[in-house]
């Protein structure tokens, strides 16, 4: 049983991003030589989000909009303060809230050596607190 | 344009990795606790806020803390190798050799501009003793100083000592040194909105941080405190942007400013024309 874990960084260049990361996580998916098994991406942070939907800009765009109605920014939030813990305000709930709905995580098993994937199924990572440099993990296990 | 004049270059990874005395210093004199990031994110952020000039504020509290955080010289070498930023020195006031120290920031390395926290530093800001001098050669080199006023968020900073009441002595004995006072000093809001109102050469910078959103904090402080029409009518040359990254980001600290529904004259002055007023244009290319 091979595990393979990658770490794949990103450097977004806007408050709300959405990038397609599908090549760059097959690629490593490729590489691994796994053959029969599974793989996952996790985002390591709470105000980014992964998801899996049809890949074309429409749908990228009512997704976006929508979980952005569904926290808008100038809502009330109690996280909006001083965080002594890191010497900066706490003031991006509404980023939060957004990482909340779209989810942290994806997983496809693998078989015959290629992932298990809908013709139309695209894996996203969504910035919600850009830019920033971001960390996602693609993690392989199999045989 | 927009120029952001109160910016931090201490979060920066490519300044604290490989620094462990400037990161101890960064996290326990100036209280950053989370983790740095590439200076392409500062660009990127500015990028995103639509700010094209930053004002970069360093801080050598040697006397009292025995650190400098950021050196004018790595502020110098930020602002050699990207235009947007507009470097501001800073000397120690306990430090016997802090008038030819800003001396040399200004003519050897361009600085533009001088930032002072007394609750860091440790100085009482009227004292003719240890800051006069430095005053003075403000006024000679004709450079603005920015004082840090009002809560100090760094754990060791005494408020005690940034009071902007004890700016106006400096104001009364040094007429045309230019003062930003920093934060509207908050808690002291009145103070120093008193001094901006009175005094031609003092202004008050937008760096509002104590609860709530940048929009809530500047609605509460702006909006409300102050008045929307006093800041139209008597404070319109006084006030400058300033978010006070990276204790908060820049963008939601412009989005603040947009969200107070200033008229668009106001509003060109606060983000931009005020700032040409204090700075060297022409040295700062804003």
């Amino acid at each position: 049983m091979k595990s393979i874990i990658e770490r794949v960084t990103i450097t977004t260049v806007h408050e709300t991003q959405v990038i397609n990361i599908t090549d760059v996580v097959l690629d490593i998916v490729k590489k691994s030589e796994v053959r029969s098994g599974f793989f996952f991406v996790i985002s390591l942070h709470t105000t980014t989000g992964i998801f899996i939907n049809e890949g074309i800009f429409d749908v990228e765009a009512d997704i976006i909009d929508t979980v952005m109605r569904l926290a808008p920014d100038d809502g009330s939030y109690r996280h909006a303060r001083y965080l002594p813990s890191d010497g900066q305000m706490g003031v991006n709930a509404v980023s939060h809230i957004r990482s909340v709905l779209l989810g942290f995580e994806c997983f496809f098993p693998i078989e015959n050596g290629a992932p298990v994937m809908g013709g139309r199924q695209t894996i996203y990572f969504v910035e919600l607190d850009g830019p920033q440099e971001r960390t996602l993990v693609v993690q392989v296990f199999g045989v | 344009m927009i120029v952001d004049f109160h910016t931090h270059p201490m979060m920066i990874k490519e300044l604290l990795e490989n620094s462990p005395d400037l990161s101890r210093a960064v996290q326990d004199v100036f209280g950053l606790k989370f983790p740095a990031q590439p200076l392409s994110i500062f660009l990127l952020e500015m990028n995103e806020a639509q700010v094209d000039r930053a004002v970069l504020l360093p801080l050598d509290c040697t006397s009292r803390h025995n650190c400098v955080i950021v050196s004018n010289e790595q502020v110098a070498e930020l602002c050699d190798k990207h235009p947007e930023f507009i470097g501001f020195a800073s000397v120690d006031p306990g430090d016997p050799a802090a008038v030819k120290k800003l001396e040399h920031a200004v003519k050897g390395l361009g600085l533009q501009g001088l930032k002072l926290n007394p609750a860091l530093q440790g100085f009482e800001i009227n004292d003719q003793k240890s800051a006069y001098a430095i005053y003075q050669l403000c006024v000679e080199l004709d450079i603005p100083v920015l004082i840090h006023c009002g809560l100090s968020w760094a754990p060791s900073g005494l408020a005690r000592y940034a009071h902007p009441l004890l700016v106006e002595e400096v104001v009364q004995a040094f007429p045309t040194l230019k003062i930003v006072i920093a934060h509207f000093a908050w808690p002291w809001v009145n103070e120093a909105v008193m001094l901006a109102l009175k005094y031609p050469n003092v202004y008050l910078d937008t760096a509002i941080l104590y609860s709530g959103t940048p929009s809530n904090a500047y609605q509460d402080v702006i909006g409300n405190k102050v008045g929307k029409l006093v800041l139209e009518r008597s404070l319109r040359e006084k006030v400058i942007f300033g978010s006070n990254y990276p204790r908060v980001d820049i963008r939601r600290s412009v989005r603040g400013i947009n969200d107070l529904n200033l008229s668009p004259e106001l509003c060109q002055n606060i983000f931009y024309d005020n700032a040409c007023r204090i700075l060297d244009t022409e040295r700062s290319k804003v």
